[in-house]
């Protein structure tokens, strides 16, 4: 797991992001990490998923159908 | 000592003590015992010599040199591992203790070039030099001693030598040429290509001056020509639009082509007026066939078209300058380096539809055109230049007003400006309503050519910030088609620049310019801005994300749809955040919420806090910001 947080949290584009979607919010100091730890464990989430998917179909590699399955149902369960 | 032991590989025996055996088997003896060390060695010392004042080796190999002043060529040998085996190739004349004390001397003074080879192989040079001199030193020993042994020796130690050098050296050479090689290949080709770059930003930038120059001298003489020939081909317009056609759709595919282009400009400045005239008119349908293809290709992201094109085109009115070419060829290269090329790439291209229009308008001065088609071309160039960063597209869009541009010729414009602006916004606005844009230019160019312009003109007038129609519009009125474009277009690049961004968002619907203003004009920061109008998240880092978690490989659409759905997710996210941080009475989204969240989510249960989460998926910076804790030792912060 070390080896994948080499990479930085893209602090600054993920307050854009949330800026675009609701100007009128603000953001306190570290929030964006937590954004940042949330939106990995939703990865995190939907990639489980989608292996369970791609185990079930009997695939070695991750296809989109997998995903699109798998997508739907994370989505649905962190809409919180 | 323990240097010795690498060096002595094998051959097993402990031989070695017994070294009168096999002399041959001496030296791998001695060999062996620098493997084993100087434990060995000392065993076989007592065995070997009786006098053993010293352990250390060292003293040993010097009693041998006194002694025995053989030099054992497999001291080299020794030092490599895989030359032990040459040991056998070692004189006989070693006598087992002379062999390995010979040996023992080699090693000794090799000892430090062994221990270092041993230690890393790079030393290997010291050992081979070292050895060398060694062998050097031994040979004229063993010379002297017996020509047997000498020769034997030489040979065993030019075998070793041999064995030696060429290992040692092709490393040496091997490692000495390779950085060289490398070192000066990469110079060469760094300078070499950073002269290029050079070349080609100064290329470029002169191009754009030199082309924005030329283009106006051009121009300006085309137009006289032009003018003159106009007179006849005032009413064969149509005509002109289908050369011009024929001519832009020349360019067009000459664009990529250097060689074309000053074909192409040669055409133009050939006695081919006519046809010229002509092409002019055709450039209009040309033009609207171009914005159709631009729009469509640009939308999908021709920066780099628009350079070539631009480039290319501007070379045609330029004429031929292999220089140019090769400007522009480096400006096509250079295109991706940065935006501001597009720009000058943008520029030349309205260079070239500045000249059409150019040629186009002094054909329509001479007859006087309604004011409508003035105002078309006052619109169209308010909205060219508008829309277009550059110079030129301002330029030439006063020269059509000025010269009360024909519908033709404001069709022309307005289709060289949606060609330009098509391929300026290409990818900026593509995404937004540039395509509907562009048909509806496309459709309106196509059906009415002044009436659509001049409705479209209004309308982009309309929109377009007062003060720029106001600007743009007197002056284009002054300018005349003579003036060069560059002039005024410099003049209303501010404006437009900065009524870009108005008009193009509110024209998107309207009219194809406009957004093809606004997309010409942010050229510079194209990318940058549409990653400021849709921020997203690098794909890269989603890629990485979710490759480590799902620890399979993935499909390249499934990453799409990973992407999309993290979209979706963040939308999702701003919403429930909003929603909690309005339920408690704040207007800025904190730590609490975002806990409330992950709660309500089910990622944090009364079984595994935050913290946990926090620790186990955030880098190490990223926990001590969020977990004072951590980092605070002795105070707690709750």
């Amino acid at each position: 797991m070390a080896m994948m947080m080499k990479r930085t949290a893209p602090r600054s584009t993920l307050r854009k992001i949330i800026k675009k979607h609701k100007p009128q919010l603000r953001l306190a100091a570290n929030v964006d990490l937590l954004i940042h730890l949330n939106f990995l464990l939703f990865l995190h989430r939907l990639a489980e998923e989608a292996r369970t998917n791609a185990f079930e179909n009997r695939s070695k590699i991750i296809k989109p159908e997998h995903a699109i399955v798998a997508a739907k149902v994370v989505l649905k369960k962190s809409r919180g | 000592m323990a240097a010795r032991l690498p060096r002595a590989p094998r051959r097993s025996s402990r031989g070695g003590r017994q070294a009168p055996r096999a002399t041959g088997k001496t030296a791998s003896d001695s060999r062996k015992e620098n493997k084993f060390g100087r434990s060995t060695l000392l065993k076989q010392r007592p065995t070997m010599l009786p006098d053993l004042d010293n352990d250390t080796p060292r003293f040993m190999l010097k009693r041998i040199i006194r002694t025995q002043p053989q030099v054992s060529p497999l001291a080299p040998q020794i030092r490599k591992h895989e030359e032990t085996e040459e040991a056998g190739l070692e004189p006989p004349s070693k006598r087992i203790s002379s062999t390995v004390e010979m040996q023992l001397p080699d090693l000794v003074p090799e000892n430090t070039s062994m221990t270092t080879f041993h230690m890393t192989r790079k030393k290997k040079k010291f050992s081979i030099s070292e050895f060398e001199r060694a062998a050097d030193k031994r040979l004229p020993q063993n010379q002297t001693q017996s020509t047997l042994d000498s020769t034997s020796l030489a040979r065993s130690l030019r075998m070793s030598l041999g064995s030696l050098i060429p290992p040692d050296t092709v490393e040496k050479r091997g490692l000495l040429r390779r950085p060289k090689n490398h070192k000066a290949i990469d110079m060469e080709a760094f300078e070499g290509g950073v002269e290029q770059n050079m070349l080609q930003r100064k290329a470029q930038n002169y191009l754009a001056d030199s082309q924005t120059e030329s283009m106006i001298r051009r121009a300006t003489l085309t137009s006289d020509a032009e003018i003159v020939m106009s007179n006849t081909e005032l009413f064969v317009q149509p005509q002109f639009g289908e050369q011009s056609q024929h001519r832009l759709s020349a360019l067009e595919p000459q664009l990529p082509e250097s060689k074309i282009s000053a074909q192409g400009s040669k055409n133009f400045d050939a006695a081919h007026e006519e046809a010229r005239l002509v092409g002019l008119v055709s450039s209009v349908g040309t033009n609207e066939g171009r914005t159709q293809r631009y729009s469509e290709k640009n939308l999908i992201l021709d920066y780099e078209h628009v350079r070539r094109m631009t480039p290319v085109s501007p070379k045609t009115f330029v004429s031929q300058g292999e220089d140019h070419q090769s400007n522009s060829h480096q400006s096509d290269l250079m295109e991706q380096f940065s935006v501001p090329e597009e720009v000058v790439a943008g520029t030349t291209e309205h260079h070239a539809n500045a000249g059409y229009s150019e040629q186009l308008e002094k054909k329509l001065t001479k007859t006087p055109e309604s004011q409508i088609t003035k105002t078309q071309d006052a619109r169209v160039e308010t909205e060219m230049t508008a829309s277009e960063e550059e110079e030129v597209a301002e330029g030439s869009v006063e020269r059509l007003d000025s010269p009360k541009a024909e519908p033709e010729v404001a069709r022309s414009f307005g289709a060289g400006s949606l060609n330009r602006h098509s391929r300026a916004f290409s990818s900026q606005y593509f995404e937004k309503s540039g395509t509907k844009s562009f048909k509806k230019a496309v459709e309106q160019a196509g059906e009415l050519e002044d009436r659509a312009v001049t409705g479209e003109m209004e309308d982009l007038e309309e929109e377009p910030t007062d003060d720029e129609a106001e600007i743009e519009e007197p002056e284009s009125q002054e300018i005349s088609m003579k003036t060069p474009a560059f002039i005024h277009a410099a003049a209303y690049k501010p404006l437009s620049l900065l009524s870009t961004p108005h008009p193009a968002e509110s024209a998107v619907p309207k009219f194809p310019l406009q957004p093809l203003r606004s997309k010409i004009v942010p050229k510079s920061s194209g990318i940058s801005q549409r990653k400021m109008s849709e921020p997203e998240l690098a794909s890269s880092l989603i890629k990485k994300v979710f490759s480590h978690y799902v620890k399979m490989p993935v499909a390249r659409d499934a990453f799409r749809i990973v992407k999309k759905c993290s979209e979706r997710y963040f939308r999702q996210l701003s919403n429930d955040l909003e929603a909690y941080t309005q339920h408690a009475g704040r207007k800025t989204v904190e730590v609490a919420d975002l806990e409330v969240l992950m709660r309500r989510q089910g990622l944090v249960t009364d079984k595994m806090p935050l913290h946990v989460l926090i620790e186990r998926h955030l880098p190490l910076e990223y926990r001590k910001l969020l977990i004072p804790v951590a980092v605070s030792g002795n105070k707690i912060i709750p």
